[in-house]
């Protein structure tokens, strides 16, 4: 839990990146490491893809499980766990929604906010600094249309014919738009890893 | 999913990789989104390009303000791993125990494969296990991995619809009819629809609310194929009468090579 203040950062990582490991040599004990460690950052994912609380505790539930299940899947050589395990929450709480399970959706950003347990997430929980801003960085190259447009899919997990409905644009032109704009973040992103 | 669509979108390649990144994005649904998770299982480029994105976006989800669960999420956890571990349940004989086992094992790789959630998978499952024929298991031969065959059958106006993943190397058919409902009173069977203009082949009653995971005897399987159509239809509880007439065709699709 965020209850060890003194740890650092790296250090609280590396532990993760060994749990996870573990994990995949069929250590159960793990699970509950990884548990423990990450479900406050988890689960404010699930919870802001879906936007009810019983849909996304019940896709944590999943991913844990699923986590437990393909525990090799996870390549401690190739990501930082908990990048990893964000990016895998999140698809797993989008998978949810496109299911068709779950009617409503994502709800706007200013109705998920305030959470009565909403909890700032501990410095051990962000994904790596350096890839942190440079996303940021790559995603400002795009103009704020674009933008808005890709943050809207991330965030509230909207599909394209939602993003042209909300502009009120043809769905042709709104999948344009934002292949152009990954198009342009992919080159930037590229250009990053080459430097 | 998608309408007609007056604006050319062909000025930017939709290539694999914009695929992947708008999957990664989230942004795929329908057809689309199966055609997606089955190119990820069966092609590592494309795999990797959806990981590369996964790995860009994921610090975007530090934007995202943390919420501590229930309590009870990690007791469900628990208890479903304690249930699904192996040993925890068997009071069949040692053989069909062990094929039960292994086919558990490959329908988790498949689900996993196919990105349905692990609550589909969980029962899947329970029907396997439950199964009271001795469920025969191929020979793990090593094939190549052949594309898997994907349909989606949208029912009516609803927008709800069946899921339907054909597995070649494992002759299984995973059929996902979540969202729904029986309405007590009526049971749906799927068919088959062979190219070859043959007789319809029935492929089950569908099970509303679930996913299921079916073989298929070698005499389906044979008709199977990239454009094979599936039609639903409307029957008596228990599917279709011996020596009646099918009921009413309430849904349509076809299966894609993905």
């Amino acid at each position: 839990m965020a209850a060890r203040p003194r740890r650092s950062a790296d250090e609280a990582r590396e532990a993760l990146r060994d749990a996870m490991v573990r994990l995949a040599a069929g250590d159960q004990a793990a699970l509950e490491e990884i548990y423990r460690a990450t479900r406050v950052k988890l689960f404010g994912i699930t919870l802001r893809i879906l936007g009810d609380r019983k849909e996304a505790e019940d896709a944590l539930q999943d991913v844990y499980i699923n986590l437990w299940q393909r525990a090799d899947r996870y390549d401690p050589t190739r990501a930082s766990p908990i990048a990893w395990l964000a990016a895998f929450a999140r698809n797993r709480a989008v998978d949810r929604l496109r299911t068709g399970k779950v009617r409503g959706g994502a709800v706007p950003v200013e109705e998920a906010a305030p959470l009565a347990d909403e909890t700032p997430l501990a410095d051990a929980l962000l994904v790596d600094a350096e890839q942190t801003a440079q996303i940021h960085k790559c995603l400002g190259t795009l103009d704020a249309r674009t933008q808005g447009h890709i943050r809207a899919a991330f965030f509230e997990g909207k599909t394209h014919a939602q993003l042209a409905e909300a502009a009120d644009v043809p769905l042709g032109t709104m999948k344009s738009w934002i292949r152009r704009g990954l198009q342009r973040l992919r080159a930037c992103l590229e250009a990053s890893e080459a430097a | 999913m998608s309408g007609h669509e007056n604006t050319p979108e062909d000025d930017v390649q939709r290539d694999d990789p914009m695929i992947a990144a708008e999957w990664a994005l989230g942004l795929l649904e329908g057809e689309e989104l199966l055609a997606a998770r089955g190119k990820y299982a069966a092609d590592p480029q494309f795999a990797w390009r959806k990981e590369w994105w996964d790995g860009w976006f994921a610090p975007l989800t530090d934007a995202m303000p943390g919420a501590e669960p229930g309590e009870h999420v990690w007791d469900g956890i628990a208890a479903r791993i304690a249930a699904q571990r192996p040993g925890g349940a068997a009071d069949a004989p040692a053989a069909p125990a062990a094929n039960v086992v292994e086919l558990q094992a490959r329908v988790r790789r498949w689900q996993w494969a196919a990105g349905l959630s692990s609550m589909a998978a969980a029962v899947a499952l329970a029907w396997l296990a439950l199964a009271p024929s001795p469920v025969v298991v191929a020979p793990a031969l090593p094939v190549a991995a052949a594309a898997p065959l994907v349909a989606t059958v949208p029912i009516g106006e609803t927008g709800l619809r069946l899921d339907v993943t054909y597995i070649p190397e494992s002759e299984r058919m995973v059929v996902g009819a979540v969202g729904l409902k029986h309405d007590g009173v009526h049971d749906h069977e799927l068919w088959l629809v062979p190219k070859d203009g043959s007789a319809l082949q029935s492929l089950g009653v569908v099970a509303p609310g679930e996913v299921r995971s079916m073989t298929l005897p070698a005499a389906v399987t044979a008709k199977l194929g990239d454009g094979a159509a599936l039609v639903l239809t409307r029957e008596p509880i228990g599917g279709k009468p011996e020596g009646q007439e099918a009921g009413p065709v309430v849904a349509k699709g076809a299966f894609t090579r993905v």
